[in-house]
């Protein structure tokens, strides 16, 4: 099935050797670049109606009206065009070789999803026709703890080193309820435990547990290590412990190195693993999916966690139904900082729309609504000093649109990541037109043959 | 606005749901209508007797005891019919106690989603806050899913909503490449046509249900022929042969939709397509063979990468352009009935005709399943089933103010309202 994945995958990217992959080979990279004219929204302070952006490199260098264009830029009119920062995905499991779930093991802490990076993925590009520019991509909800995600820039084209988001933090993917308990799992396998609730606390505490007296283990190691180095000799170098590196992973959560982000529905057990996470010192940054987050805003704010959740999505599992579609605003209202992640490589692709629905459902503002998609994923994945607003200094990650991003009938028209341009809807329509041509021609020239051969034969 | 909340309000409050009076006269004033048939009507007025529309227009005199809807500054539609949904037949995905639409095995043609359809379910009052007042619930999966139903989406019992009990038969056509479940390697299909093979199969079971039938009407006539034993699945293909039952037929590839297309010409059916993902493909064949088609929830990729990113929304323009009559759904998750106008949206932003989306929407629905008559616009004599909202009802910041279904102003409240009210007042520490 993998393998069968794989191929399809690169059956459709070779297809689209005159689409997509050739902006990916070659994107355009002019050093300097001027988007002028356009409506920029800047998430950090303000429209700017009839504004420019002049990108030098890979960053935004200036913002402003009427930016002069000077010498060796490049310049895009925006003819009225809308620009928001480029769309964070802080929920995404695209661009992973095989299954996103290590299903040998309970906790897999150890796992990491940089090393399975497929940089080959052709949601890579839907996402970028979606205007999104970086996403956080991690394992699966099967166990309690799931393993280390990576944030990528969707440098689509690259290999799986270039896609690798340099200074964001690293993370650990921790999953509650019905999925690590395995409730509507079907079909052939061993029972495994946990099968309730209390089971997946109880494997969360023993890992901690045998971490911290791993990591006792190694501190007295070091200890007696220097001891000896200071005795010169007279102590007797001591035996290392036994390295694991599940453990090791696990040590670093403790360490609070890694950023949890811990997939839970239900309001109650998000209170029980933040109380678990204050115990041990755990870095707990953000919930996946949070659909009862809207009952304990108090204790989100006060705790300081953020919840990366859906829009709208529902009612596909008892721990999903408790819900509305106004959870999101009702949290962001009432302070706490939200993001609207896919979890889904269509979702991906329509964030921009899912964004609306929250205008209707709970009132944010515009910029509320766009926030949940740019400078809110930004903090989450500690990379908001890098990308999440126009700014000036800021990595030039910009969505452009033809109308306002979270006007129904709106469309992205060009994507850039770092400055480079990595989805031109205008590229885009014009190698269709010249496939589409292309093949008519082709067909044609088989139908001519055809004909002669037929001529030839009477 | 206030007004009309106000007014409603009151009457919520009192306990006299319009509902439950069936003489009630409405008169919707000041509106901007727009009925579909004909041009809108600004500052326009609607009067609704005994469940129907009686009257459209401007200045239309107040009957005496008459409700009366202040809707200065609102929009009035026809309610938007979805033409396929599981509304009533699933609670939650997950737990299959609560899932009725899908029969085991291939061929059920006579189960009917009329006999499972839970009234009560929380999907029909958030599926409707968009306008939707009529939906097809059909059941799924299989070659032969069974018999659809049409119903209004409000109503206290099944009976009271339904519009056509049996709406539709429906097959699921054979899908090129089959699904990888089906474990039918790339070069068997490339090799045997399995397609093709499997459409033999159906028309086998076609020839056989005939055949019971043709033996039945003989042994009718004739006491000296045994009847065959009855054979309900065969009886339910009656009404699909004769005409008078249309057929939804789910197909996506362009070479699937072809040989769909051959199919239904050589059954002689009443059919209709939906989905037709790669219909772009061959739209002209489909307008020849005069097909409508109900596209399907347009939150999906394109069916083959070299369909291009935007195949699903392109699809929709070209099979609009082509002339072929169409009609939106929200798909198969009855929990996102309410997206059925964001599909629309997504057609119209890469360039469908906003009135066409709004007709897909109303009119041509009802002209589809064949009950024109009573839906589908805001005509006199048709059912009063319609919806007041702020504004252009495909963009997300528009909000329902009313839905009229069958003439009642329906109680609007739903399990989301009742969790907002709650928690909105928890209090912030």
């Amino acid at each position: 099935m993998k393998s069968r994945t794989f191929i399809f995958l690169l059956a459709g990217l070779l297809a689209l050797a005159n689409l997509a992959p050739a902006q990916a080979s070659a994107p355009m990279s002019p050093k300097n670049l001027l988007l002028k004219n356009g409506n920029i929204i800047t998430v950090s302070g303000g429209t700017i109606e009839g504004g420019d952006i002049l990108i030098q490199g890979k960053k935004i260098a200036k913002v402003g009206k009427s930016l002069p264009a000077g010498p060796d830029v490049e310049v895009i009119d925006l003819k009225g065009k809308w620009v928001m920062p480029g769309i964070i995905d802080s929920h995404s499991h695209i661009a992973v070789e095989g299954s996103v779930n290590e299903m040998g093991d309970l906790i897999t802490a150890e796992v990491n999803i940089k090393d399975v990076i497929n940089p080959e993925d052709i949601n890579i590009y839907y996402a970028l026709t979606g205007g999104v520019t970086t996403i956080h991509t991690m394992h699966g909800s099967a166990n309690p703890i799931g393993g280390r995600g990576i944030v990528l820039k969707l440098r689509w084209g690259g290999s799986a080193k270039d896609l690798i988001f340099e200074g964001a933090p690293t993370t650990s993917k921790w999953a509650l309820g019905e999925n690590p308990k395995q409730s509507n799992f079907s079909g052939p396998g061993r029972a495994r435990y946990p099968k309730t609730r209390m089971g997946v606390e109880a494997a969360i505490r023993k890992e901690f547990e045998e971490a911290k007296d791993y990591m006792r283990g190694w501190d007295d190691y070091n200890r007696k290590v220097k001891d000896s180095q200071a005795s010169k000799g007279k102590k007797p170098l001591p035996v290392p412990p036994r390295k694991d590196l599940r453990l090791e992973a696990v040590s670093d959560i403790l360490r609070g190195k890694d950023w949890v982000r811990c997939h839970g529905y239900q309001s109650e057990e998000m209170l029980s693993i933040m109380r678990l996470c204050k115990e041990y010192g755990v870095k707990l940054v953000c919930f996946e999916h949070g659909l009862e987050g809207y009952r304990i805003t108090n204790e989100l704010v006060q705790y300081g966690v953020a919840v990366s959740t859906f829009a709208d999505f529902w009612a596909y599992k008892w721990e999903a139904y408790q819900t509305l579609p106004h959870a999101a605003a009702l949290m962001a209202k009432r302070g706490v900082i939200v993001a609207i992640g896919s979890d889904d490589a269509e979702r991906m692709r329509h964030l921009f729309n899912d964004a609306a629905k929250t205008l209707r459902f709970g009132g944010l503002t515009e910029l509320e609504a766009l926030k949940t998609l740019t400078i809110n994923p930004a903090i989450i994945l500690g990379i908001d000093k890098f990308s999440g607003t126009i700014d000036i200094g800021k990595d030039a990650d910009l969505a452009i649109f033809n109308r306002h991003p979270l006007d129904p009938y709106t469309v992205c028209q060009m994507t850039l990541v770092d400055g480079k341009i990595y989805f031109d809807r205008a590229k885009y329509l014009d190698d269709m037109k010249k496939a589409e041509e292309e093949k008519k021609k082709k067909e044609e020239e088989a139908k001519k043959a055809k004909e002669k051969k037929n001529g030839a034969e009477d | 606005m206030k007004k009309l909340m106000t007014f409603l309000s009151i009457i919520f409050a009192a306990g006299m749901f319009l509902a439950a009076q069936t003489d009630l006269k409405i008169l919707i004033k000041n509106g901007t209508i727009i009925p579909t048939a004909g041009q809108t009507i600004e500052r326009g007025s609607i009067l609704i007797e005994n469940g129907k529309i009686a009257a459209v227009g401007k200045d239309l005199p107040t009957p005496e005891g008459a409700t009366i809807i202040d809707a200065t500054g609102l929009y009035v539609y026809p309610g938007f019919i979805d033409a396929f949904s599981h509304f009533g037949l699933t609670e939650i995905g997950a737990i299959s106690s609560t899932n009725d639409f899908r029969e085991m095995g291939r061929e059920n043609p006579e189960v009917r989603a009329a006999w499972a359809l839970n009234p009560h379910s929380v999907h029909f009052g958030t599926s409707r806050i968009n306008g939707t007042t009529t939906a097809l619930v059909a059941p799924q999966g299989g070659t032969f899913p069974g018999l659809s139903t049409l119903v209004k989406m409000d109503g206290w019992t099944f009976p009271e909503m339904q519009v056509k009990e049996v709406a539709t038969s429906l097959i699921n056509f054979p899908m090129t490449p089959r699904p990888p479940k089906e474990g039918v390697s790339a070069q068997q299909e490339a090799k045997e046509d399995v397609t093709s093979k499997l459409v033999e199969k159906i028309k086998e079971y076609l020839d056989e249900a005939r055949r019971y039938l043709k033996l039945k009407k003989l042994a009718g006539e004739n006491p000296g022929v045994t009847p065959p034993a009855p054979n309900p699945k065969y009886e339910a293909l009656a009404p699909v042969f004769d005409g008078s039952l249309p057929v939804i037929i789910s197909v996506e590839k362009a070479k699937d939709i072809e040989l769909a297309l051959k199919f239904a010409q050589e059954q002689k059916f009443k059919a209709i397509f939906r989905g037709c993902a790669q219909g772009f493909k061959v739209a002209d064949k489909i307008k020849k063979a005069g097909i409508p088609v109900i596209i399907d929830s347009l939150y999906a990729g394109p069916s083959e990468p070299e369909d291009g990113y935007d195949a699903p929304y392109r699809n929709v323009v070209e099979l609009a352009k082509a002339g072929i009559m169409l009609c939106f759904s929200s798909g198969e998750d009855a929990a996102l009935g309410k997206d059925l106008i964001y599909h629309a949206a997504k057609a119209v932003a890469f360039g469908l005709d906003r009135n066409e989306a709004i007709k897909a929407l109303t009119i041509n629905a009802a002209k589809i399943f064949g009950v024109e008559s009573r839906l589908g616009s805001i005509e006199p004599g048709k059912d009063a089933d319609l919806f007041i909202t702020t504004g252009d009802p495909l963009d997300f910041k528009s909000d329902t103010k009313q839905l009229i279904i069958n003439g009642q102003a329906i109680d609007m409240t739903n399990w989301w309202d009742n969790l907002f009210r709650k928690w909105s007042a928890r209090p912030i520490k």
